[in-house]
């Protein structure tokens, strides 16, 4: 497992997106992590467009999406991901505050591989992200042709 | 429809315009307007003139030419040396000359009386007083037996309304005579010729003679004759009253035939032109005068119409409903219409004024009339058994009916209804009598009163109420458009409002939740980074993350129970039972060192959304756990029965209770009785339960002393399976 697939992390919310990153840390994954600001951000990291053009080639291990974004928000990510026949194969795990039925029923909709609201209790959180963390990037196996292009 | 309209049938298909003969007191000449040439003439032009028709013709042919130069309208003419009352007036294509002998004797002036009673008319005079006044009048002028003022109700039959005479003939007044005693095409050569006069009933016509071979022989219209020859049938009806002369006066009012003056003798009478043009004269007058007094009586009943409306549109303005509006000021809803009842039927339900038949019998009454295609807005009936409806609990309370229809799509009806008026009705004769005689039919031979009483109807409908009906109406309809505007616009306005809330929720869910996870998630970092914290540090940091943490339930109650006002209910078999028992089994961990003593009946099932029943469960349950925490042992008792009409759960325990006076505070959001120091909580959990067990239809309850427990129950009606 040397080439260990980075994790995506798509937050806008600077406290939530330290709050994150202390968590993945303190759970001790290896993957690195590529944060993404807002959900053009992401599009652009996936599709290695924009800012993301020259970046090494492969798909993340897991997109941890946020659902309020600026820009594109986390429904339609998830939508562009989903609807994308190089990129659908992708875990994504919907992280947000909303406890809104009418989001997980959109999210689920759209083919969204998780859905976690997050707890406010911060033991609840980290431990939430540790479970992720560890499932998506460490035991998920993903399709292998998704493997060659990310190996490749 | 009156039986007796078809009785004079016959009659009045009798083209009496045309009797092609004239009556023996005058003489008629027909002549070619463009050169005056003779073409016809009665054949007694030189018993009445006292020369021949070529004679009279030359004496006025120098005249003649100058009225024809002078425009050809109706004139009298004089022929020097000839004592002759002479007329002219040119119509259908011929000119027409009548020729009668002037009055012999010297006669009054008429005029001296004639401009009393047209001061007498000026005056502030009462209608019946002027037609008296009238009728007497004539009489001394005419010196006719009798003068009838005859007038004409809606269906044509006639009322002898004032009456003058000497004596000789019998006195008609008050009498109805039926329509078919005046057939149609009589009244209408009345109205176009507003006096006639047959001074002998027995007289032997004078027929017309062609003088010309080519033109002399086309009928003559004589409807503006006033020596036309007239029916047979009417001769023997005058014979039939004991009247051997007679001469009628039209009143006509706005064109329209209001009655006759109507004189007779029992012998042959003539009167002189002179005298006929003072008696038209008065008839003339007295129409002015009915004109004036219908007018303002119009005039008046439309002032008072107009205020009764106004009130009515008051009392609906206030009122939240039409229907409503017009209950609530029943007198002026009767008097606008002067009826004795009316019902309202809306799709708010049915309501009546005054003496109104109940609601069954109106809806089988608005049902017939739609179903008959009668009423397309406002239809009026005196007598709903002649049209058709035959209904007793109806007709018991309500024999006339002027009913509008609202609106055809919701129907939305207002009926008036009158009771039964029996009327004694005095007809001069049997009016359903018919004589009939070798295949003709003859008027009535006898003319004794004869009463008739009138059933099955109301007092009818003025002309000015239906109109009133029709301005309500009117007004009626453009209040519920007003009103269906109106909660158009609301309805809108609440969708928005609704969408607002939906999104300031959807809003506070995300924005709002996040600061306070923030505030828990870095206070417990800082509190696992720095292990030297002094005691108070922690207590300190403890309490940030404690507050920030109850902060963030109640966002999460909050949002739950906001939610609860829209999310639909996945109605469904619920074991309460298996509720109850999950719910203990939630809360297990949280009272594993409490001594609590559970006894939880059989518990029916119900029908409902299983999830929220569940959380109505947790709530009271978890409250039970709650409050009674100083209790060892803590008792809750759990129970469940089958009552009228549906289910009542209660939750009963031996907890610190409340106090019955803040009850009422109980349920509501953001409500405590404890100090949140002893008893944590958001205030929601109630009102959550009580928001929830309304959803289902049900009702919620409690009961409790201060320190002796409280028992909290909810009813759920017994839903129907879908």
């Amino acid at each position: 497992m040397s080439d260990l697939r980075p994790i995506l992390l798509v937050e806008d919310n600077p406290r939530d997106l330290e709050l994150t990153l202390t968590a993945l840390e303190k759970c001790q994954i290896a993957n690195d992590i590529v944060v993404a600001r807002d959900g053009a951000e992401a599009l652009d990291f996936l599709n290695q467009d924009g800012a993301f053009a020259t970046r090494e080639p492969g798909d993340p291990a897991v997109v941890l999406l946020d659902l309020k974004l600026p820009k594109v928000d986390g429904l339609e990510v998830l939508a562009k991901v989903k609807g994308d026949r190089n990129l659908r194969h992708i875990p994504i795990v919907m992280l947000t505050s909303s406890r809104e039925e009418q989001d997980l029923v959109n999210s689920y909709e759209l083919g969204v591989n998780a859905f976690v609201v997050k707890p406010v209790e911060f033991s609840q959180f980290f431990k939430a992200i540790q479970d992720l963390g560890v499932f998506w990037a460490l035991l998920n196996e993903p399709p292998p042709k998704a493997r060659q292009r990310g190996g490749s | 429809m009156h039986a007796n309209d078809v009785d004079l049938d016959s009659c009045a298909r009798e083209p009496i315009h045309v009797p092609g003969s004239v009556q023996p007191h005058g003489a008629l000449l027909v002549l070619d307007p463009a050169d005056l040439r003779i073409l016809q003439v009665s054949a007694n032009v030189a018993d009445i003139a006292g020369t021949d028709a070529a004679g009279i013709a030359a004496v006025l042919s120098s005249e003649l030419a100058a009225w024809k130069a002078s425009g050809s309208l109706p004139a009298r003419l004089v022929a020097p040396g000839y004592p002759l009352d002479i007329a002219v007036h040119l119509h259908d294509g011929r000119v027409i000359v009548e020729l009668e002998r002037a009055a012999s004797e010297a006669m009054d002036d008429p005029f001296a009386r004639l401009t009393a009673f047209a001061q007498q008319m000026a005056g502030n005079i009462d209608l019946g007083d002027a037609l008296s006044a009238a009728a007497r009048l004539i009489v001394q002028l005419s010196n006719f037996d009798r003068a009838l003022v005859y007038r004409f109700d809606a269906d044509w039959n006639g009322h002898v309304v004032a009456e003058a005479g000497n004596g000789t003939l019998p006195s008609y007044l008050d009498l109805r005579f039926p329509a078919g005693d005046i057939p149609a095409q009589a009244r209408d050569l009345y109205r176009l010729n507003p006096l006639r006069l047959i001074p002998d009933a027995d007289y032997t016509l004078v027929p017309l003679l062609a003088l010309d071979e080519e033109q002399g022989r086309a009928p003559v219209d004589m409807t503006f004759t006033q020596i036309r020859s007239v029916s047979p049938v009417h001769l023997e009806y005058m014979r039939n009253m004991g009247t051997l002369s007679s001469m009628s006066i039209s009143i006509l009012i706005d064109g329209r035939l209001w009655g006759l003056l109507a004189c007779h003798s029992r012998q042959p009478h003539i009167v002189p032109v002179r005298v006929r043009d003072a008696c038209n004269f008065i008839a003339q007058s007295l129409a002015m005068q009915i004109g004036a007094a219908s007018r303002a009586q119009t005039a008046a009943i439309g002032v008072e119409l107009g205020r009764l409306h106004t009130k009515l549109l008051a009392s609906m303005a206030d009122a939240e409903r039409w229907d409503d509006g017009l209950a609530n000021a029943p007198d002026t809803l009767l008097a606008i219409t002067r009826a004795s009842g009316a019902a309202i039927l809306s799709q708010n339900g049915f309501s009546r004024v005054g003496d109104a038949p109940d609601e069954e019998a109106v809806r089988r009454l608005t049902q017939w009339l739609s179903e008959n295609g009668i009423a397309s807005d406002v239809y009026a009936t005196d007598c709903l058994a002649a049209a058709g409806f035959y209904d007793r609990t109806v007709t018991e309370t309500a024999c006339g009916i002027l009913a509008c229809r609202i609106s055809e799509s919701d129907d939305n009806w207002l009926v008036w209804f009158r009771p039964e008026v029996i009327r004694t009705v005095t007809w001069g004769g049997d009016p359903h009598k018919v004589v009939r005689e070798s295949g003709r039919i003859h008027p009535r031979k006898s003319f004794e009163a004869w009463r008739e009483s009138v059933r099955d109807r109301s007092a009818p409908w003025h002309e000015a109420e239906i109109g009133a009906a029709h301005d309500l109406r009117a007004s009626i309809v453009e209040i519920v458009l007003k009103k269906a505007e109106q909660l158009a616009r609301l309805a809108a306005d609440l969708q928005k409002s609704n969408k607002e809330l939906e999104a300031f929720s959807y809003s506070i869910s995300h924005d709002l939740r996040a600061p306070f996870r923030h505030i828990v998630g870095f206070s417990q970092l800082l509190t696992e980074r720095e292990k030297n914290l002094d005691e108070r540090s922690r207590h300190y940091l403890k309490m940030i993350s404690d507050s920030a943490l109850a902060a963030g339930e109640l966002v999460d109650d909050l949002l739950t129970f906001s939610h609860l006002g829209r999310a639909t209910l996945a109605t469904g078999k619920v074991d309460m039972n298996k509720l109850v028992e999950e719910v203990r089994l939630g809360l297990a961990e949280d009272i594993k060192d409490r001594a609590i003593e559970w006894r939880v009946g059989d518990l029916p099932m119900t029908r409902g959304d299983g999830a929220l029943l569940r959380q109505v469960w947790h709530n009271m349950i978890e409250n039970a756990v709650k409050y009674t925490r100083p209790r060892a042992p803590a008792r809750i008792d759990i129970s469940g029965e089958t009552v009228d009409g549906g289910l009542l759960y209660r939750v009963q325990d031996n907890g610190v209770g409340f106090d019955m006076a803040y009850k009422a505070k109980l349920f509501g959001v953001f409500q405590r009785l404890q100090r949140s120091e002893d008893f944590e909580g958001t205030g929601i959990g109630l009102a959550l339960v009580k928001r929830i067990v309304e959803r289902h239809g049900g009702s919620v309850d409690a009961t409790g002393t201060v320190d002796g427990g409280a028992c909290f129950t909810f009813f759920l009606p017994v839903l129907p399976e879908e």
